[in-house]
């Protein structure tokens, strides 16, 4: 039985619904995310999973208990902030030892949780300062040990890491999941940085317009997207629009595509193709590969980065990325004429969103 | 951060005012300290009419100015009445500024209009509607209505600096923070809030303070001769003795001075680095 249970919680603001009609079953021990859009609603929906806002419709259950009517003091639920929060008058010490005091617990014992949660995040020397005497790295730090001080049955993160630049971001976040899987503690993480959520999670959940497009591990939502808005908004991918015909395959304007998974939708069915720039070979000469979606086209942009370098292909009038890296590629350079060439595989067939 | 360099150059070229801006600090100081010095003259001096200076000095003013039977009721009553005033004035203010920071946000523009009314309404107008609509015992002219009249009179001056120092703070974020941790509103308020809007209470309380003490037309309109406080005490012997009125008026500047210091110490003590860190921000 899931720990964490959300059953069909629904939340609007002036006849809005901002969530609806949410379900999720989150396992204990378990990192779980939010991504999505700004004012799809996610922190809306940790904010109810708090207490913090009022559910329209639904229940939370958590460990079997229905805590949809509990305050939040009472919910034993711990948060970290975007913007910190730590109590400006206390120091990193008391600021840690205030839930601990507000459980009456022993001060012996709440000395030594202090000293235990402060070496967790690596900043035993602060524990005298205040929070203005930190960076907003070690800030973010000390409001995680604030909240872990207190053993709580489920974490929550809301976009913890928005307001630190790039280089703290990665790292902290690496220390976030190291802390979250050494205490196994359930925990839900808002962000809407894609490469974290997928980094970081057990399962992500992606939403959109206040309902949940997709659930799955991070591989399965990068890899197997099973919506239109998935596909488009989790990494880069070429869409083509077009009708299917027959069982194999989807008339677009200038090509028909080979697919595999075309099998789903009615023949004539306005359809989109997603291709995603890795899965593209680019070949300088006419290849021949039976089976395959070959396709000639011009190149109009040359992007380095790194690793990979990104083609920007005219293909009739519709610009398409394709990635290539040095060790099997020829040289390629501007206002080349080359071929695309990906298997059938690699095409995702979608019905259409007309919102993404 | 400032450039480093700014602070260094201000030190080596110390800018020298001009001749005219000395001359208008000197006469806005004159201007300013003028009367409270000759006050503080006045009160020791034997005869001060056909010279620049007093002919002679005396502290014969302060020994028959305590003397006086009502020295001490009316400071003791003045000083109940300063302190009824800051007490019922924080109850209010505090958690309606707080509720109104986080729960109640958009009401704050009607808060901020409404605690500008009582400098609109002139005094007396105040007191007399006061007195004719609570014309009931034991209300009616009582030490009660009065306190209930000035809070209302002097509730901008708390209103203002607590209201300043909750906006300077993320009241909800730290709310929810605390609630997350397991403290109920009461203890966010006493252990988060409070602490933290600390500096803006006491300057409250210390404007409300000297506006109290000093308050003369609410407290002779209301209660009279009733519940006599300091300030109705001097104006009466400004018609009797006026270096009589001069040793109490030099008393009352002291008192104010003193009550001050002490509001500033304790909450220097209680607070602990609160200011420090408001300020830092
Ligand atoms: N208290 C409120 N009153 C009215 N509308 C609200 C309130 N809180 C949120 N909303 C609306 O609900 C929608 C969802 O907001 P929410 O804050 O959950 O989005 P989000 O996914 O967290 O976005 P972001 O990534 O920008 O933080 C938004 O359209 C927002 O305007
Ligand atoms: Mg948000």
């Amino acid at each position: 039985m899931a720990y964490l249970d959300l059953k069909n919680v629904t939340k609007s603001y002036s006849g809005v619904d901002v969530v609806h009609d949410f379900n999720l079953e989150i396992d204990k021990g378990s990192l779980v995310s939010f991504l999505g859009p700004s004012g799809c609603g996610k922190t809306t929906t940790l904010r109810m999973i708090a207490g913090f806002t009022k559910l329209d419709e639904g229940t939370i259950l958590l460990d079997g208990e229905d805590i949809t009517a509990v305050s939040p003091n009472c919910r034993d639920i711990g948060m970290v902030f975007q913007a910190y929060a730590l109590f400006p008058n206390m120091t990193v010490r008391r600021n840690i030892a205030f839930g601990l005091l507000m459980k009456k617990m022993p001060k012996k014992e709440s000395e030594k949780r202090v000293a235990h949660v402060l070496e967790m995040v690596r900043l035993q020397d602060a524990a005298e300062r205040y929070p203005h005497q930190l960076s907003g790295g070690q800030q973010q730090r000390i409001a995680l040990a604030r909240a872990l001080a207190v053993q709580p049955r489920v974490l929550l993160l809301d976009e913890p890491l928005s307001a630190l630049d790039a280089e703290v971001r990665v790292v902290l976040r690496g220390e976030i999941r190291r802390i979250q899987s050494e205490l196994a503690i359930t925990t839900v993480y808002v962000t809407h940085d894609q490469e974290e959520a997928l980094s970081i999670s057990d399962k992500v959940v992606v939403m959109n317009r206040g309902v949940i497009e997709q659930i799955g591990t991070p591989e399965e939502i990068y890899r197997t997207p099973q919506t239109h808005f998935v596909a488009t908004f989790i990494g880069t991918a070429n869409q083509f629009f077009g009708k299917v015909s027959g069982g194999d395959a989807v008339i677009c304007d200038h090509f028909t595509l080979l697919a595999d998974d075309v099998k789903d939708f009615t023949d004539g069915q306005r359809v989109v193709v997603l291709v995603r720039p890795e899965t593209i070979h680019v070949e300088p000469d006419q290849p021949k590969h039976d089976g395959w979606n070959i396709i000639p086209g011009e190149v109009e942009t040359i992007t380095f980065h790194g690793a990979v370098t990104r083609l920007g292909v005219n293909l009739h009038g519709q610009r398409v990325a394709a990635d290539i890296t040095v060790a099997n590629t020829k040289p390629i350079s501007l206002n080349q004429k080359i071929w695309l060439l990906f298997p059938p595989a690699a095409c995702q067939v979608m019905a259409v969103d007309e919102r993404s | 951060m400032k450039n480093p360099q700014k602070p260094l150059r201000e030190t080596n070229k110390k800018v020298r005012p001009a001749g005219w801006q000395i001359v208008a600090v000197a006469l806005f100081l004159f201007y300013m300290l003028l009367p409270i010095v000759s006050t503080y003259i006045f009160s020791v001096a034997t005869r001060w009419d056909r010279t620049i200076l007093p002919e002679g000095y005396t502290l014969e003013f302060y020994i028959r100015a305590f003397q006086t039977s009502y020295f001490i009721i009316t400071l003791r009553n003045s000083l109940i009445l300063s302190a009824a005033t800051i007490l019922v004035s924080l109850i209010v203010i505090v958690p309606t500024v707080y509720w109104v920071h986080t729960r109640l946000t958009g009401f704050k523009p009607l808060l901020d209009v409404l605690m500008i009314l009582p400098f609109g309404i002139p005094t007396v107008v105040l007191a007399l509607a006061l007195v004719q609509v609570y014309n009931v015992p034991p209300l009616a002219r009582s030490p009660i209505l009065l306190i209930g009249a000035v809070v209302v009179y002097s509730m901008p001056f708390m209103y203002r600096p607590v209201s300043n120092a909750m906006q300077a703070i993320d009241a909800l974020t730290l709310t929810e923070a605390g609630q997350s941790l397991g403290a109920n509103v009461f203890q966010v308020l006493s252990k988060i809030i409070i602490p933290n809007i600390l500096p803006g209470i006491l300057s409250g309380s210390l404007l409300v303070f000297s506006t109290v003490f000093a308050e003369y037309t609410l407290t002779s309109l209301i209660v009279g001769a009733k519940f006599k406080t300091f300030p109705l005490l001097l104006v009466e012997y400004t018609r009797i003795n006026g270096n009589i009125a001069a040793a109490f008026s030099v008393v009352s500047f002291t008192i104010a001075w003193l009550v001050s210091i002490l509001i500033l110490w304790v909450g220097t003590k209680g607070q602990n680095g609160a200011t420090e860190t408001i300020q830092a921000r």
